[in-house]
């Protein structure tokens, strides 16, 4: 079996978010032991509701944070714990598109110096072949005529137009990885589309690993193979995209379900099932599963001990008790 | 079931330094009672300021503000502002905002702010007010231990729960919710649509639900407006809308909407809406609109009655 591109074991990032002079410190487990692998040209959706770790996850995969424990393993080199300076080759490797695309953008630069900075950065060509790749970038997402929108400023774009510029500036240095946090969350419905459908293409053109963090589970069916879903730091259930979705197999996975409607004039006779309450804190977590204390199948050792990730097979994989041999 | 409210030709125009913008422009509907009418449109399609327009809660650069709104009969927009004040906001007609949750008092407890209303309007005591909240708040879900809680110690969901009860407690005919769970997870959302149905059908009461999320939409209305550039370009019962809409904006918005349980091919919307200072002549929709014809480009689409109820401002659809 071919080598996966990357490879994150036992990964755990947390805050600590308090500390007295005597005192145990208190931490706010946002990302706590998830292992997952990313196979080379594979786009994988992280789907979790707001708080659920899944920003934080993408992150501390770039480096952006410094893991806690685990370990991160990229085209087979463990960068869990390199040094900056020696992450340098990885920041070329690997890329963010963040959810912001007005905040992600320096104002004072015109789109042409904000693409060509990190070229300046990486040492890559000279003025000449600089140019060359900037235009095409900017032509691959489709800001043409490109001589027009290079000297234009962040301001004077759409939040579509700049996030294609984001997106442009995510993969200018030809990176094997992109981690796009919620791209379009920000944008209008009709946008949203555009962008994402764009986003693939460049993802499969180019074979490019691609991790889309997002809140939305209706668009990952049509912009990734895989969906891993995350709750309050744990990952969940992990399996391609149409199996999870028409044969979804945690209780929490079901009720994310349950909860999204399809445009359908029935829905406003009917009442969702859906499980009360709300996350729960990450600083105390309940002890077990952490999805017990809202899962209508809970069982004793669902509130005990953690579970651990079960193989369905296929690929499939769920981090529940009821599917337990015992 | 009669008619709780017409709106005929309302407009809402805005004085700004570039100009006169077009936020709501002779839109025309009708709302029949306990019925949920949905509006939908993309971000500036003066949805939010329709809703302004109807409970009258206007910002200072009014231009225009005229048309005549038919509420159980009378025409609220002939009062003078302290009558309606005092006989149709929050009376009649109550909102809830866009992130209203963000915007209670953080030093006021929550069972105080939701009896507020009742000690405006019906000059009820603080104590007999709380007590009102109290129930108010059971009834959005919220244990009524809450009512003595501060903001702060309320989950995002819980706050918005609390903000419903603000605009439920004087008991009105009609509720406008403006994207009412757009800050709010997916389960949450779900919740408060549950409980949104269950007010619903216990008071027999009218919502105006403004999203611009066309799958939510469908959670609760029982007619869908769509708005494009100021107007209402259809209207259309609930059965009709979500399976085939006639307006070519409308089919496009469907075709952009991703479905969860079906495949279909996602379509975009090609180019971005106008400018509401200075919109297309003739039709709004033809710069973008694929079927566009030489009369779209000159003329205004008269609003056309396909029948039932359903109203389309299309030229595809004129007999001539």
């Amino acid at each position: 079996m071919a080598e996966p591109l990357l490879r994150v074991e036992n990964l755990c990032k947390w805050f600590e978010v308090r500390r007295g002079l005597f005192s145990k410190p208190l931490y706010l487990k946002a990302v706590d032991n998830v292992s997952f692998e990313l196979m080379r040209g594979e786009a994988v959706s992280l789907v979790g509701e707001s708080g659920s770790g899944k920003t934080t996850l993408g992150r501390t995969i770039l480096r952006l944070l410094e893991p806690t424990k685990g370990r991160i393993i990229f085209d087979g080199k463990d960068i869990t714990h390199l040094r900056p300076k020696e992450l340098m080759w990885y920041r070329r490797e690997a890329s963010l598109v963040q959810q912001d695309p007005y905040g992600a953008l320096p104002s004072f630069m015109n789109i042409y110096r904000i693409l060509e900075e990190p070229l300046l950065i990486h040492k890559v060509g000279d003025r000449e072949e600089r140019r060359e790749r900037i235009f095409k970038a900017l032509e691959e997402v489709r800001l043409t005529p490109v001589e027009d929108f290079a000297f234009k400023y962040p301001h004077m774009l759409s939040g579509g137009q700049l996030q294609r510029v984001a997106i442009a500036r995510a993969l200018i240095l030809r990176p094997k990885l992109v981690i796009a946090d919620e791209p379009v969350s920000m944008l209008d419905a009709s946008v949203r589309i555009e962008i994402l459908t764009l986003m693939r293409e460049l993802q499969e053109k180019r074979r490019i690993s691609f991790i889309y963090i997002t809140h939305d589970l209706s668009t990952t069916r049509y912009f990734s193979e895989w969906i891993y879903i995350m709750y309050a730091g744990h990952l969940m259930e992990i399996a391609p995209t149409k199996e999870l979705i028409s044969n979804p197999q945690h209780p929490y996975t079901q009720a994310l379900l349950a909860a999204i409607p399809d445009p359908d004039p029935e829905n406003r006779k009917r009442f969702r099932k859906v499980p009360p309450g709300e996350p729960p804190s990450l600083i105390n977590p309940p002890p077990g599963c952490r999805f017990h204390p809202r899962c209508p199948y809970a069982m004793d050792i669902c509130r005990r001990e953690e579970p651990p990730m079960i193989d369905l097979g296929g690929g499939h994989r769920v981090k529940c008790w009821l599917y337990a041999k015992r | 079931m009669g008619v709780l409210m017409e709106v005929r030709g309302l407009r809402l125009y805005y004085s700004t330094r570039k100009g006169v913008v077009k936020a709501v422009d002779n839109v025309s509907f009708q709302l029949m009672e306990g019925e949920t009418l949905a509006v939908v449109g993309e971000s500036g399609c003066g949805k939010s300021s329709m809703a302004k327009a109807i409970i009258r809660l206007l910002p200072r650069n009014v231009h225009t503000y005229d048309g005549s709104i038919i509420f159980e009969g009378r025409d609220i927009m002939k009062l003078d502002e302290e009558t309606f004040r005092r006989e149709v906001r929050w009376r009649k007609i109550s909102m809830v905002f866009q992130g209203a949750m963000n915007s209670l008092n953080p030093v006021l407890k929550v069972g105080f702010q939701v009896g507020e209303p009742l000690m405006i309007y019906d000059g009820l005591s603080k104590e007999e007010a709380i007590a009102r909240a109290r129930k108010m708040l059971r009834m959005v879900g919220i244990h009524e231990a809450f009512a003595d809680r501060y903001p702060f110690e309320l989950s995002g969901g819980m706050k918005q729960r609390a903000v419903i009860a603000m605009a439920l407690i004087t008991n009105p005919r009609l509720v406008i919710l403006d994207e009412p769970t757009s800050a709010l997870d997916v389960i949450t959302q779900a919740n408060i649509m549950n409980m949104l149905k269950r007010v619903r059908d216990e008071y027999g009461l009218s919502y105006i639900f403004i999203t611009h999320d066309i799958a939510l939409s469908s959670e609760l209305a029982d007619k869908v407006a769509v708005m494009y550039a100021g107007q209402i370009v259809e209207v259309a019962d609930a059965e009709i809308f979500y399976r085939e809409p006639s307006h070519p904006y409308a089919q496009k918005l469907m075709a952009s909407v991703p479905t969860l349980r079906t495949d279909k091919k996602l379509e975009f919307i090609p180019g971005a809406p106008p400018s509401l200072l200075e919109p297309p002549p003739g039709c709004r929709f033809h710069p973008r609109c694929p079927y566009a014809m030489d009369i779209c480009r000159r003329e205004e689409p008269p609003v056309i009655d396909l029948g039932g109820g359903h109203k389309v401002k299309c030229w595809l659809y004129a007999k001539r």
